[in-house]
């Protein structure tokens, strides 16, 4: 139902900073500019006495063509940083950018613009629309912006998280893996430049969470993507490439090339 | 989006249905008004055109002034038919004489059909004759009459029978000749036809020696302009050839009025349906919206613009409302058939026809739902752009307007409501007050949620004492949202305010009736005509002289006038009804309340009139105004006093004598007797009267009761007119507990689990029902009252001089509306008690 002008619009308007920038997955890795990052950011609740700091000057670089998992335990701000960096949510004071745009310049038409056109999301409930078959759920951002799918693409995702003879189902129809499989072609369907996955694998059992992980896993790998997912579970963040560990609103520790093993000594040398 | 929308629609079968229905009703209501009005317009034009048929022109009395389409015209001589049959050119003409005649039926009664007019006419020329004799013959003698099918039908006559007929004079006995029909239908809307010879007519009539109207037929090849033109040249002054299109236009347009007026009546209570309608729709949509936080919210996240969001929930309320409308416009066909038979019911006829469904219907049915829904939608819409993404991942809660903000503009809008419902009081302009009562109920609906909690709270306080942790439970409930509580019972109280408002405003009329009728007359017994039939001038002129020959009856004053078809004139610019007595016995008769002159004034040829009409018209005493009469032309008439409103005599009195000289073989409109005393004298009097069966001989309470019945009539039309109104209100309380039931199957699970007895659900569900029905009710019936006490005061010029307040109807309202609630309340209680324990904790 979208016309062309609001699709002309879509890419002059708000992405003005780093202009017609190439997709994340042809962009080879490593090459200077990070997927996303943040800057002395801020996000205080409440005021006075009762201020809680959920995050607390938190500066971070998110990498290109990588798989990044953020940890720490409940109240650490994982979540809430995710929310400010992907413009759900917005700081009390700092920076964050997606890409070489900064979030906090833009209004609500450019917020919606950037989750729609450059960042994909994958949510521990799923969250998919219910009324939605599978395959107009995965299309979903596409159809928001009044795009075609891409024929080949989309079956090629499909393809891949084994989801293809599930498509004419309803949400309430599919297993859990099999929605959060839909969610994660629904992440994907778009190229965005960054996908945030929230807790990806908290509702799933381990056969399904596993699925969904080398999946994530692949497409960093195969196609160049780059991934920022929040866990708390050290055998999630064994399929990353780098672990960033938070605390009380700080990052408190970074590591490269984790293990499940070294992820679960490092967070009980944190806690210790 | 388009197909998000469409499959939330679809998905939500049941809530769709619930909403539709208060759009679909209210479209009904609307279209079945139009399709009614305008099928009783096609009907009655369809007959006009068959029965003004066979003749080219008609010659007649010009109008000496018309009122709402009929226009008041003088008889012409008989001698100007010789001279037209003459002209060259005219095939046929002959001369008709119109009037008034009742049949009596085998039972006594005088036969009329809901107020339709009772026709006297004479019988033309076969050619020149709408009347079609099916049956016997028409008359040779002066005591045959023919009788239209429909009334021979009904009440049983044949060809052959003697039939009684009411006339001028004293009733006659005819033989029935023959059966006619007119045109081609057996039913003129109930009109009954009584048909004579020309002179008889003309004698029974009271026409002698004259015609109503002359019809001529051109002979085939005569140049129809050259006729009208030779006709109109031997015509005497003041009389007129006119085409028959002419006729029958004027005919048509002499029923557009009545019409429009019934139209404007029942779209009135329709466009209250509608608005009581949006209010439910607004609710749903709020509660939808509520419970869809975390999908839409999702749509946000996945991209969706602020634009999208809103356009979605228009959208869904764009084709709810056309669906709505279509079903409404198909439905109402079906009601403009029950809108029918319910005013037949009433006592009001109409005539029967296929259904007529104008592009305007259609058009306006359309564009009214859909429009409502819509604008009902807007702000739901609004409240759904503001949810934050971020909503679909954590519970955050959409931010409302404002409580300050929202309170700031209800005020606004309720004040200036007041503001211009006074402007429109005080120059009784109908439209303001309409526009006014519209403010004061938004206006009222945006502060409700103020009062919303303490008043629930106050209200459930007796349900949570007796009926334990349920009861509670249903007031903590009705409690915890303000906002939607408010939202429920807004409907309800707009729907039970309007009907409050028209409780005091009839209370009042009937008071103010019978403080008027008890001040209105010192006469014992009234004997009136009891205008079964419009067309009645009255009754015999043989009534008062039989009443005053009886033993018991020691004075009597015969009234002229005062009735649709008698003392017709004009009151320097306006249409005015005069009415006359006999000014030797008015202070016997009637109670006048002079406020200025006296009223003996009427001895010396002066004319009384009424406080509104001299204040209306800047008149005092002594001041001598322009009148004009039918008869008699231009006159001047002094003005000897003024009078305090009474109904037995109208606005415009003078004597008898006044009026016999202005007025040709005026009948009685009422007789009032001072008698000696005791029932026996009223006994006499009925007795006397037997053979006049369309008199009423009434003592003075019978005369108040009799008048307080038919305000209870109307006043019962009104409301089973507004129940609509009612029962969309309480499909909104359905539609929102359903919907609340739904949002809160997890806490109906968990109390289910720790215990609580499916009975107790029902009782929860209920309480909370009753407590949003009794809510709306009460403020509703707060300002229904402060609203009729401001339209009944306002109306003291029309006749209401006393204000009251029906208390114990609106106790009944009250406990109507908590019946209702409960009723409401059945279906979703019964839903919530049937949710499995175990589903409705385990669901997501």
């Amino acid at each position: 139902m979208e016309d062309n002008a609001y699709q002309d619009n879509v890419h002059t308007a708000g992405a003005a900073p780093v202009g017609t920038a190439p997709t994340a997955m042809t962009t080879g890795s490593g090459n200077g500019s990070p997927a996303a990052h943040a800057v002395d950011l801020c996000k205080t609740y409440g005021t006075g006495q009762a201020a809680v700091h959920a995050l607390d000057g938190i500066n971070v670089v998110f990498e290109q063509s990588r798989f990044t998992a953020v940890m720490g335990p409940s109240g650490s701000g994982k979540s809430t940083l995710m929310h400010c960096m992907a413009g759900l949510d917005n700081p009390t004071s700092g920076r964050s950018f997606i890409g070489g745009i900064e979030v906090g310049d833009l209004n609500d038409a450019g917020l919606t613009r950037l989750r729609r056109d450059r960042v994909g999301f994958i949510f521990q409930a799923f969250n998919l629309v219910p009324t939605l078959t599978a395959a107009e759920n995965i299309t979903l951002p596409l159809d928001l912006a009044g795009k075609k799918a891409d024929k080949g693409w989309f079956d090629h995702l499909v393809g891949r998280l084994g989801i293809a003879d599930r498509l004419a189902g309803k949400p309430s129809e599919l297993s859990g893996g099999q929605q959060q499989r839909v969610a994660c072609a629904r992440a994907l369907i778009s190229r965005p430049e960054l996908v945030f996955a929230d807790e990806p694998t908290g509702n799933l059992d381990s056969m399904a969470a596993g699925e969904i992980l080398s999946f994530l896993r692949m497409s960093v790998d195969e196609l160049g993507q780059s991934i920022v997912m929040v866990t708390h579970d050290p055998r999630g963040a064994a399929y990353s490439d780098r672990v960033v560990f938070l605390g009380d609103g700080k990052v408190v520790g970074e590591m490269e090339q984790p293990t499940a093993d070294s992820v679960l000594e490092r967070i009980r040398t944190l806690a210790g | 989006m388009w197909r998000i929308t469409l499959k939330s629609l679809l998905a939500h079968k049941l809530r769709l249905a619930l909403t539709a229905i208060a759009i679909v009703l209210g479209v009904t209501f609307v279209s079945g008004t139009y399709i009614l009005t305008d099928t009783i317009h096609n009907t009655f034009t369809s007959l006009f055109s068959t029965v003004y048929q066979g003749f080219n022109f008609q010659v007649r009395g010009v109008a000496q002034f018309s009122n709402a389409g009929t226009a008041v015209r003088n008889p012409i001589p008989e001698s100007i038919l010789p001279e037209i049959q003459k002209v060259p050119g005219v095939e046929d003409a002959a001369g008709s004489v119109v009037g008034y005649a009742q049949f009596v039926s085998h039972g006594g009664k005088a036969i009329a059909n809901n107020g339709a007019p009772t026709i006297g006419a004479s019988l033309h020329s076969k050619t020149l004759s709408y009347l079609h004799i099916v049956e016997g013959r028409a008359p040779t003698t002066s005591h045959g009459v023919v009788m239209d099918a429909g009334t021979a039908k009904k009440y049983h006559f044949k060809v052959g029978q003697q039939v009684r007929v009411l006339l001028l004079g004293p009733p006659r006995t005819f033989t029935i000749t023959g059966i006619a029909r007119f045109g081609d239908t057996a039913n003129l809307a109930g009109a009954t036809m009584a048909a004579f010879d020309t002179p008889t007519a003309q004698k029974v009539l009271g026409e002698v020696g004259k015609f109503n109207a002359i019809y001529v037929k051109t002979a085939p090849g005569a140049s129809n302009a050259a006729v009208q033109r030779d006709i109109a040249r031997i015509l005497p002054r003041g009389v007129d050839v006119v085409t028959r299109q002419v006729v029958v236009n004027e005919a048509i347009s002499s029923i557009n009025q009545p019409l429009s007026f019934l139209s404007t009546t029942l779209l009135i209570f329709a466009f209250i349906a509608l608005f009581v309608g949006a209010f439910t729709i607004l609710n749903t949509f709020s509660v939808v919206v509520g419970q869809r936080t975390r999908e839409l919210a999702l749509l946000r996240i996945v991209g969706a613009s602020r634009r999208q969001v809103f356009r979605s929930v228009l959208g869904e309320a764009a084709i709810l409302g056309l669906v709505s409308s279509l079903v409404g416009l198909g439905l109402g066909v079906l009601t403009a058939m029950g809108i029918e038979a319910l005013l037949r019911g009433f006592g009001i006829s109409m005539p029967s026809g296929s259904p007529v469904l104008a592009a305007r219907t259609i058009i306006v049915a359309l564009v009214l739902g859909v429009g409502v829904t819509i604008l009902a939608a807007v702000s739901p819409a609004r409240r759904a752009v503001r949810i934050p993404p971020v909503a679909a991942i954590s519970d955050s809660h959409v931010a409302d307007v404002s409580l300050r903000r929202r309170f700031t503009w209800g005020t606004s809008i309720a004040i200036a409501g007041v503001a211009v419902l006074g402007i429109g009081l005080s120059n009784h302009t109908i439209q303001l007050v309409g526009l006014g009562a519209l403010g004061v109920f938004i206006g009222v609906a945006m502060l409700l949620p103020a009062v919303a909690s303490p008043l629930s709270s106050a209200i459930g306080r007796p349900l949570a004492r007796t009926l334990g942790t349920a009861g509670r439970l249903g007031r903590a409930n009705s409690m915890r949202s303000p906002r939607r509580t408010a939202q429920t019972a807004s409907a309800l109280m707009i729907g039970l305010a309007v009907v409050s408002a028209f409780a005091v405003i009839g209370a009042s009329i009937s008071k103010s009736v019978t403080s008027v009728a008890d001040n209105a007359v010192n006469a014992d017994l009234i004997v009136y005509d009891k205008v079964s039939s419009p067309m009645s001038p009255g009754f015999s002129t043989t009534v008062p002289k039989v009443v005053a020959a009886l033993p018991g009856v020691t004075m009597t004053d015969t009234i002229y006038g005062n009735t649709p078809m008698s003392g017709q004139f004009k009151f320097r610019h306006s249409l005015g009804t005069l009415t006359a007595v006999s000014a030797r016995h008015l202070a016997g008769t009637v109670r006048l309340h002079m406020t200025a002159g006296d009223s003996r004034a009427l001895a010396s040829g002066a004319m009384l009139i009424d406080a509104t009409v001299a204040k209306s018209n800047h008149l005092s005493v002594g001041d001598t105004v322009p009148v004009r009469f039918a008869l008699t032309g231009r006159s001047t008439v002094r003005i000897g006093g003024v009078y305090k409103l009474n109904p037995i005599v109208g606005s415009y009195l003078v004597s008898d004598s006044y009026y016999l000289s202005h007025f040709q073989n005026p009948l009685p409109s009422a007789v009032l007797l001072r008698t000696s005393g005791g029932s026996s004298v009223e006994g006499e009097v009925q007795q006397a009267l037997a053979p006049y069966p369309n008199v009423q001989v009434q003592n003075r309470a019978q005369l108040e009761h009799s008048q307080l019945a038919q305000i209870d009539k109307l006043l019962g039309l009104v409301y089973a007119l507004l129940g609509l109104a009612v029962i969309i209100a309480l499909i909104g309380i359905v539609n929102t507990l359903v919907l609340s039931v739904f949002e809160r199957t997890r806490e109906i699970g968990l109390l289910r689990a720790v215990g609580m007895k499916r009975r107790q659900v029902r009782m929860m569900i209920r309480a909370e029902s009753v407590i949003l029905s009794i809510f709306g009710a009460v403020v509703g019936i707060i300002i229904g009252t402060g609203l009729g006490v401001a339209l009944a005061s306002s109306l003291g010029s029309a006749g209401i001089t006393a204000i009251s307040v029906p208390v114990s109807s609106m106790v009944v309202f009250l406990i109507l509306s908590a019946v209702l609630g409960l009723l409401a309340a059945t279906w979703p209680a019964r839903r919530a008690a049937k949710l499995d324990v175990l589903a409705a904790i385990a669901e997501e």
